[in-house]
């Protein structure tokens, strides 16, 4: 299986960790992923608020890159995902719009054709690669690991553009921690914003939300939170502290990313999945639940 | 006690438009009470289209061809002088709307489009795709918030207070609080909309479509007009009677039998399917009577085929009745024909308008317009796309009456209106703290089946007789009645006890005017009087409340300029 | 016989309650007919508006476990069906008042919907005695926005308007997007810049407004178009527009974000100088490197030439 990766900014620095357990998770089940020469930033929902052609183009660009390897592209950011998958949706229902891209993508010298499906690696894990086979390749069920499952929304909203499951009742996430042995808690918080792109002009309210979001899923029993989404797990861990001072109750909740979680039932410790990186400690937690291989 | 210059009872298109107009004089003080929230409106539900003379689409239409049309539409009982004043100035109420910002869909010249549709010589539906009621009852209501109207949402008017012939106030509950309220005021227009309602369980009438303007105005003294004349729409979906649009068959929809057969050719073979909706609502039933449609009992119905039309032309035009065909009985129609079957749709009667330039009524203060009035401009049949004409049309002529006649009134006498508010707040009182009694959704739905069954869409004496015996046996067991909520605050319950009480009293007048017209005309076809009687019914019907006492009467039809004739398509 | 079990929530004024109502299961039915049904068969005291039936009039938005949905063209079986369940829990929509069980004031939302101006600012082009010309193309940017049947659905789902009631929900946006781009109106900043005096770049692009709406209208869209409008307008000197124009300016220059400059050039050194907590906690555990600045992509050429012609190409 072989697929065009896209890992978008926040991977070359703040989630670090993502790039190395992502690259870990595909070696491990035989999955190869060949880094997008050239790829650049997909807008992040925030060039689309200065010119939608603009963000139209750049990623009919990346998409072609993939394209040039004829090959899917494969994610491992839900902004990023929604942003290349918004983008593709465009660019294949209006021939317009994609004459217009194609004459800028000529510029330099590439050109979108379509012929790339553009995934996200939970999808991925689902419909191509198969939950039997991820369940064949767990080393070290996860047993006795409460995981609150947070989905971050651009994974399942719009459905119009995502569309891999039910954006009310997506179960993709508990399926996958369920092949792994682990135990999946229910929070009411599970479908909710985390906020990350509105972190700096609406911070009072991401703030609360932060919070909420990761009580809910204390509240609910969870050991860690887990999201496929590192604009998601960064706001939640990273703001964590930040989030506290709002609230009386102790936080304390770890947030992983969900090749993390693949990683450890795969075998690999947290160090080697750049846990370590975490502002919120998870390694006590990981420590006291995770069995030894 | 409130006071105020100009009331009007109801929000939707004529509501409102008679609003924008009572406040042209801003020394007058104009409220609007509606039982809901202003956008929720019935005019928010028409979907094809607004009728004017504009000569887009057929620079050979003309004003006179549109009032000839809707004379000959409405079976010769229109009075003749209302409708040439409504087609003549039509055109203009189309570009006072396009200046309030109404987004019609355009033609090829950025003017107005236009669309055929039943009954008309030439095509001037003026449309925005097929959400034509919505986008006008919005723009109204822009208007509205624009102009700083006062609106009193969910209040619902439980009566007139009219004394020798003249209104002294009116009595409205406040829902949200369950205070009923004596309401001064020196004008009122009653734009409360139909009456579908009455046949509960086929309509395409919204839930609140229960007359209560209608019956107010009916027992404060004003005759009810025409109320036999009940429409009902050819193409309601078959398992709900939800409304798919004329404009369906405007754009080249086609009805097909269990033969498949477009069976149109055989009662109107010139207008096929467009012709008049009485007479292609007659046709369907006509068709599954003699066992040429599909299923059976009450979803009966025959198909409506869309395909033809092709992908583009649907989704540009017809987009919503698409969703509705999905939702409500999983057929695409791009793909596959929908069934359809006629459904309880417009009162052409209703409350008895006398001055057609001011909507003034009999009693002194007292205007009506829209669909709960009775011009007459639609007679026995009305002509799709002169409904939304009619309320924005009248509504502001409404307004612009009961503008003058608060300007040349004073307010009533605080007494008598306080008096009819104790006796609501007694009733009210007395309904909520009841135990037991009949049950008033069986009472409603009785109402309704006697009502399909006996005065729909074919009438003959003895079933119609037997309807009105129910009805009156349904109005006594009205009289004791168990609501089941005793709450004072939002009580529905009460609401909707007012409302079936409304309907029975409507029923009782459909059902008293259809028996004694021994003829068929426009949408009241009899089997035992199959032709049109000119010389013994070329008259208005007029149902008097005196009391418990129901009198009959009739008045004559305005004829200017055309001479009934034969009316065939 | 499979019974369905409808858990409402209820509220007469002073208390609230939920309470349990149970349905035989019926083939091919809407949320409304359950409700409908619940109200004249079992509990006449219980609540909530409808009107049309077909989705036409907006009154019945309610939250079904936890989502707002129009139930008069909800699907029974669909929602049994997606939540796997023979039980469904009803609350009213979210964000407005209640007035009793699932019936909520629509007052203070009318007010706040005044705050843009919803209605048409004609141009002088036009009159009341002869209306407009607009072309087929113009009225197609409308024909959108005018679906909206105001039934507070996104107001309903909409997380920024539920942690505050300062934001315009998203159906009043759609308001002043519908007539900042109706090619009759003469004054979109006058639609626009009250959109964003309150608080128009706190929305989360979450989208749970777009995912919901009964009328398929992309609301976020037409956020950003007005954020787009709004910074032409000048309105460039905010959070918001400066976090975008980062992005912006990163891509052109190395086709990356550089997350160290990213909260300068958003809130200014002042405002950077309070996260220094955050960011010493970021230092220690690694996962800032402060020293890391992207390398300009290969192909950063092309990138920029696309700049240029997309820029080229625009008003």
């Amino acid at each position: 299986m072989k697929y065009g990766f896209f890992p978008g900014c926040t991977l070359e620095s703040a989630a670090y960790e993502l790039m190395i357990s992502t690259k870990k998770v595909a070696e491990a089940l035989g999955i190869e992923l060949i880094e997008l020469d050239g790829w650049t930033c997909c807008g992040a929902s925030h060039i689309q608020d200065i010119s939608e052609d603009l963000s139209l183009a750049i990623n009919a660009r990346n998409i072609a890159l993939g394209e040039k390897l004829n090959a899917p592209i494969m994610t491992v950011c839900n902004t990023c995902t929604l942003m290349l998958r918004t983008a593709k949706q465009r660019l294949d229902e209006d021939e317009e719009a994609k004459a217009r891209a194609n004459e800028s993508l000529k510029e330099a010298g590439l050109e979108y054709q379509g012929s790339s499906d553009v995934t996200h690696m939970l999808w991925m894990l689902l419909a191509d690669y198969g939950l039997e086979n991820l369940k064949k390749k767990v080393k070290r069920p996860l047993k006795g690991l409460k995981v609150a499952n947070f989905y971050g929304c651009h994974i399942i909203r719009p459905p119009q553009i995502m569309g891999f499951e039910s954006h009310l009742n997506p179960q993709s996430m508990e399926m996958v921690a369920v092949a792994l042995g682990a135990e999946v808690v229910d929070f009411d918080q599970r479908l909710a914003c985390c906020g990350f792109h509105a972190v700096f002009p609406a911070e009072k309210e991401v703030m609360q939300k932060t919070g909420v979001n990761c009580l809910s899923a204390k509240d609910a029993g969870a050991d860690v939170l887990v999201t496929p989404c590192p604009l998601c797990q960064m706001q939640l861990d990273m703001y964590q502290p930040d989030a506290q001072k709002r609230f009386e109750e102790s936080i304390k909740m770890p947030i992983l990313h969900l090749p993390q979680l693949i990683g450890l039932a795969l075998g690999f410790e947290p160090e080697e999945l750049g846990i370590k990186r975490h502002i919120i400690d998870a390694i006590p937690v990981l420590s006291e639940k995770l069995s030894s291989k | 006690m409130l006071q105020y210059d100009v009331v009007i009872v109801g929000a939707g298109g004529a509501g409102m438009n008679a609003a924008l107009s009572a406040s042209k004089d801003s020394n007058l003080r104009v409220a609007v009470l509606s039982k809901i929230y202003p956008t929720r409106s019935h005019t928010g539900a028409a979907q094809g289209g607004i009728n004017a003379a504009m000569g887009f689409r057929d620079p050979t239409d003309s004003i006179d061809k549109h009032f000839r049309d809707t004379v000959k539409g409405s079976d010769f009982l229109a009075d003749q002088d209302a409708v040439e004043f409504f087609t003549t100035y039509m055109p203009d109420i189309i570009r006072e709307l396009d200046y309030y910002g109404v987004p019609f869909s355009r033609d090829e010249q950025g003017r107005v489009a236009q669309r055929p549709f039943g009954g008309a010589s030439s095509p001037r539906t003026c449309y925005s795709a097929d959400k034509t009621g919505h986008v006008i009852l919005h723009t109204l209501f822009e208007q509205c918030l624009k102009n700083g109207v006062k609106f009193f949402d969910d209040w619902c008017l439980l009566s007139l207070v009219v004394e020798n012939g003249k209104l002294e106030g009116l009595v409205a509950m406040d829902m949200r609080s369950g205070e009923i309220h004596p309401i001064l005021a020196k004008s009122v227009v009653i734009a409360t909309g139909g009456f579908g309602r009455i046949y509960w369980s086929r309509t395409t009438n919204a839930f609140n479509m229960t007359g209560d303007g209608t019956a107010a105005c009916f027992e404060a003294g004003i005759p009810l007009k025409d109320p036999e004349f009940v429409q009902f729409h050819p193409t309601g979906l078959a398992g709900t009677g939800i409304l798919m649009s004329e404009a369906c068959r405007g754009e080249g929809g086609y009805l097909y039998n269990n033969k498949g057969d477009r069976f149109m050719s055989e009662y109107a073979p010139s207008k096929m399917e467009l012709a008049p909706r009485d007479v292609v609502s007659r046709s369907i039933e006509l068709e599954i009577r003699a066992g040429r449609g599909f299923g059976e009992g009450m979803t009966a119905h025959v198909l409506m085929d869309l395909r033809h039309l092709g992908k583009e032309k649907i989704m540009e035009r017809l987009p919503q009745v698409r969703e509705l065909a999905l939702d409500f009985e999983s057929v695409d129609i791009i793909k596959e024909p929908v069934g359809v079957r006629a459904s309880c749709h417009y009162m052409m009667g209703g409350i008895h308008v006398q001055d057609y330039k001011t909507c003034a009524t009999p009693v002194e203060g007292i205007h009506a317009a829209g669909e709960c009035s009775c011009v007459s401009i639609h007679g026995a049949n009305r002509l799709g796309g002169n409904s939304v004409a009619d309320v924005v049309f009248f509504g502001k002529y409404a307004g612009l009456g009961a503008k003058e006649t608060a300007q040349n009134r004073s307010l009533g006498n605080p007494s008598l209106v306080s008096a009819a508010a104790n006796e609501w707040m007694s009733k009210f009182s007395r309904m909520r703290t009841k135990t037991t009694g009949n049950n008033l959704f069986e009472i409603r739905n009785r109402m309704a089946e006697a009502m399909w069954y006996n005065v729909g869409i074919f009438r003959t004496e003895k079933n119609m007789v037997q309807a009105l015996e129910t009805i009156n046996e349904l109005l006594e067991a009205y009289q004791d009645t168990f609501i089941g909520d005793s709450s004072v605050k939002y009580n529905t319950a009460f609401i909707h006890y007012v409302e079936v009480g409304n309907l029975l009293k409507l029923a009782k007048a459909v059902a008293m005017g259809a028996i004694a017209r021994k003829e068929s005309r426009g949408s009241h076809s009899r089997e035992d009087y199959t032709e049109r009687n000119d010389a013994e019914f070329l008259k208005h019907t007029l149902i008097h409340k005196e009391g418990d006492l129901y009198r009959l009467d009739y008045s004559p039809v305005k004829i200017t300029k055309y001479q009934p004739e034969a009316r065939a398509y | 016989m499979r019974t369905i079990t409808f858990k409402i929530n209820r509220f007469d004024g002073d208390r609230a309650w939920t309470q349990a109502y149970d349905l035989n299961h019926e083939e091919g039915k809407t949320l409304l007919w359950a409700l409908t049904k619940i109200r004249e068969e079992q509990d006449p005291t219980l609540n909530f508006t409808s009107a049309c039936r077909h989705a036409i009039c907006g009154s019945c938005a309610v939250r079904i476990n936890g989502h707002a949905h129009l139930i008069c063209k909800t699907s029974l079986d669909e929602i049994l069906e997606i939540y796997k369940s023979d039980e469904l829990a009803f609350a009213p929509q979210a964000n407005f008042d209640v007035v009793r069980d699932l019936v909520v004031d629509w007052r203070p939302m009318t007010e706040r919907l005044e705050t843009v101006k919803p209605w048409l600012i004609p141009t002088e082009d036009g009159a009341a005695d002869t209306g407009f010309i607009q072309t087929p193309k113009d009225f197609h940017k409308i024909a959108s926005p005018t679906d909206c049947i105001q039934c507070g659905i996104c107001a309903s789902e909409c997380e920024q308007l539920a942690e505050n009631e300062n934001f315009l929900a998203p159906f009043i946006l759609n308001r002043a997007y519908r007539f900042a781009v109706d090619s009759r109106d003469a004054a979109p900043s006058e639609h626009i810049r009250p959109a964003f005096e309150n608080d128009l770049w706190k929305c989360l692009h979450c989208h749970a407004c777009v995912s919901q709406c009964p009328k398929g209208i992309r609301l976020d869209r037409e956020i950003a178009y007005l954020r787009q409008e709004s910074m032409k307008m000048g309105e460039v000197d905010n959070a918001g527009a400066r976090h975008a124009y980062a992005f912006h300016d990163d891509v052109q220059s190395k086709g990356r974000l550089n997350e160290t400059t990213l909260p300068l050039k958003t809130e200014g050194m002042l405002k950077t100088m309070r996260r220094i907590p955050f960011a010493l906690r970021m230092v220690r555990t690694g996962k800032l490197n402060p020293l890391h600045f992207p390398k300009a992509v290969n192909g950063i050429d092309g990138v920029r030439r696309i700049y240029a012609k997309v820029k080229g190409g625009k008003k």
